[in-house]
């Protein structure tokens, strides 16, 4: 109840988040594809590949919080690598674009990896 | 802030509204006068965008506004060629140019009739209700356009607009609680609007210093005028208006502490203290003097306030420190 | 332990164009056509009569009231409260009054509650038609090839999935065929649609597929719910709703929380 209480007196709007995860999202879908092709080229193989695309999500994923999230979130009070000023969860943040673009990342990776390879 | 076509233009300056009006050749110049309904030219020609309409829209409003009728006609040509005769929301801007065109009141009467025919048809057709009220309003028929939203309420009990417009005449009629129960239908559609919050403690404390009410009605509304501008300065940091009137609502009560009798009662909305409500009228001071400085000074981040606003904060501060002075002489 | 020699085949570089391409092509092609198809066979709001309009928006009005009961003081919650229960009860806002208490009319027979299923059934079909048309083309023309090696090594269990239609025992599951191709495109080609087509488009079938479990807006007026029961409803959430206002202690909040 309290929970609802404080929701209820300094609201969140919905419309916003959305459109805040969407943007991520797009840019995480996209990135992941594009680095598909880069470990499609690279010629990656197995594990190395995997590691290849956590690495660069990961690091996409901080750019955005260096150039867009931190910004206007650490003179607000935030902690550092705290998004929660403009996300919801902090785990779906971080994490968030590892599940988002696997499938398209396998996809680029597969057709370039098999074009190099051929 | 620039006028953008982007944006409904009813709140801007009779300046703002001119200076996109006078974009209007360029507008329609630069941009494809229909687009077909071929989809294989649609192929090659420019793609359309619901913001083109929506330029379109916002574009023959403000033209109608600065009497630049040869535009706002083809703006309208090019919204009909696109969606229609038929659309409600286009048959409520033939309607308003046509209300635009009207020489005297024999004429609007003739639309008028138009109105309540296209109404017979077609029962539901809210923006051509909508016109109409705002017809019979602008011609003086007021309790006839009261009507004609409560019943437009009736059959559709969640339109905002609606709502505040009720609220609105309400007030111009000077029935305050009738307003008040319309103002707060809007915050239940619209719950985290702080500037209907800062209407409504406008609208509370109008009834509250109306001839009318005396002893428990008078605190009562002045107390929720004080919880309703500060609710709405609680959402909405630096919103001039919260401001303005927690610090109008707090003299006066601070001026009257002596006669204020103590209250108790069961439904929530008693006076705070009179200490509290010194403190809140010391917080409304500085930030009004805070916000008139920056704004004055046009500082980074302080530039979107209202002129005529940031005048009347000045004017009601020095007033205030002019009484203060008298005082303490 | 014998390291396993890496296997190679030796294929044809025409195998690329004549079915990675293709199959890409139309996967995407196809995605374009279904969004086009969905918007275009999007059916226009039925239009409604006052009454239902009267029936559905007064109901919205009171979960509004519910909802967002925070907004309001306690005293004005009261009175609507008040006023919105004896109305529920008493069935004044329903479409026809005299019909209360009988048992809905069955959905088949009413025309308009089929046009709503139409709809559904209209995208169900856009969704399925193409898939099952590209899945036999495949099979067709492409069976039995196999073109790619996936950068990564699966167990054999995917074999029989990835490698349907080629014959071989002793083929390392990495080798994939057009099919398995097909359904890589299905699951990845998401980011390519929402780069074409924006992020709301009717492209993609994973969304269609979330879309059609969630409860939609729509199902609360739907054909065979019975109004009355749901005003029923209404009026007992409430009848049981505890109130709290924002109002209350607000300036407390104010003085404690904005420094100037």
């Amino acid at each position: 109840m309290s929970s609802e209480r404080e929701l209820q007196i300094s609201p969140i709007v919905q419309e916003a988040v959305m459109n805040n995860s969407k943007t991520l999202y797009n840019l995480q879908s996209l990135t992941a594809s594009l680095f598909g092709v880069g470990a499609g080229i690279l010629g990656l193989e197995s594990y190395s590949g995997f590691l290849f695309y956590v690495v660069c999500s990961l690091l996409t994923t901080m750019l955005f919080y260096v150039l867009r999230v931190a910004p206007t979130s650490l003179p607000s009070g935030k902690a550092a690598f705290d998004a929660s000023r403009y996300f919801r969860s902090q785990f779906e943040f971080w994490t968030g674009g590892l599940m988002n673009g696997l499938a398209g990342f396998i996809l680029t990776w597969t057709l370039f990896y098999g074009l190099v390879r051929a | 802030m620039a006028p953008s076509l982007l944006h409904p233009p009813s709140q801007l300056s009779p300046a703002a509204a001119l200076q996109l009006s006078q974009q209007a050749p360029a507008v329609l110049q630069n941009s494809p006068s229909t687009v077909s309904k071929s989809p294989f030219s649609a192929l090659f020609s420019a793609s359309e965008t619901p913001e083109l309409w929506i330029k379109y829209e916002n574009l023959l409003l403000s033209c109608l506004r600065t009497g630049d009728e040869l535009a706002a006609k083809q703006c309208l040509e090019r919204l009909v060629a696109r969606f229609g005769d038929g659309n409600e929301r286009i048959m409520a801007f033939k309607g308003l140019v046509k209300e635009a065109d009207a020489q005297h009141n024999g004429e609007l009467e003739t639309v008028l009739k138009e109105y309540e025919q296209i109404l017979r048809d077609n029962d539901t057709n809210i923006p051509i209700t909508k016109r109409r009220i705002a017809l019979l309003r602008s011609m003086g028929r007021v309790p006839d356009a009261v009507s004609a939203l409560v019943q437009l309420l009736d059959f559709s009990p969640t339109d905002a607009e609606a709502w505040s417009e009720l609220a609105d005449l309400y007030l111009s009629q000077g029935m305050y609680p009738q307003a008040i129960y319309a103002m707060e239908e809007v915050l239940i559609l619209a719950p985290n609007a702080w500037s209907v919050h800062a209407r409504l403690g406008e609208i509370l404390l109008m009834a509250a210093t109306a001839p009318g009410a005396a002893g428990a009605s008078y605190q009562k509304y002045m107390a929720e005028a004080l919880k309703r501008f500060s609710r709405s300065i609680e959402l909405c940091d630096d919103y001039l208006r919260g401001y303005y009137g927690l610090k109008l609502v707090t003299t006066k009560l601070l001026k009257e502490s002596a006669k204020l009798a103590k209250q108790a009662e069961e439904d929530g909305l008693v006076l705070p203290d009179t200490n509290t409500i010194e403190r809140l009228n010391e917080l409304a001071t500085a930030k009004l003097s805070e916000i008139i400085r920056h704004s004055t000074a046009q500082d980074r981040g302080w530039r979107g306030y209202d002129q005529g606003e940031v005048a009347v904060a000045r004017e009601l501060l020095s007033e205030d420190s002019s009484a203060a002075s008298r005082i303490e002489r | 332990m014998a390291q396993v020699p890496v296997q190679t085949i030796h294929r044809d570089p025409q195998l690329f164009y004549w079915i990675l391409f293709p199959i890409t092509a139309v996967m995407i092609l196809t995605g374009v056509l279904r969004h086009y198809a969905t918007v275009l066979m999007a059916s226009a709001a039925k239009k409604l009569d006052q009454k239902t309009m009267r029936e559905q928006r007064s109901l919205l009005h009171g979960i509004n009231v519910r909802g967002n009961s925070h907004a309001l003081s306690k005293r004005s919650f009261t009175a609507r409260r008040d006023a919105l229960i004896t109305a529920y009860e008493s069935g004044a806002y329903l479409k026809d009054p005299e019909r209360r208490g009988q048992a809905p009319p069955n959905p088949m027979s009413d025309p308009s509650s089929m046009e709503g299923m139409m709809g559904m059934m209209k995208n169900q079909m856009a969704m399925i038609i193409p898939n099952t048309l590209i899945m036999s083309w495949i099979n067709a023309f492409f069976s039995g090839y196999v073109i790619m090696k996936l950068p990564f090594p699966l167990t054999i269990k995917f074999k029989s999935m990835l490698q349907a239609g080629v014959a071989t025992k002793d083929m390392d599951p990495r080798w994939m065929s057009s099919i398995s191709w097909y359904f890589l495109c299905i699951f990845g080609l998401q980011p390519v649609f929402n780069f074409l087509l924006g992020s709301d488009n009717a492209a993609s079938q994973m969304a269609q597929q979330m879309g059609g479990m969630a409860p939609n807006a729509g199902q609360m007026f739907g054909p065979g719910v019975d109004p009355d029961k749901q005003f029923l409803a209404e009026a007992e959430n409430l009848a049981v709703i505890e109130h709290y206002s924002v109002l209350d202690g607000v300036e407390q909040r104010l003085l404690e929380g904005i420094k100037v």
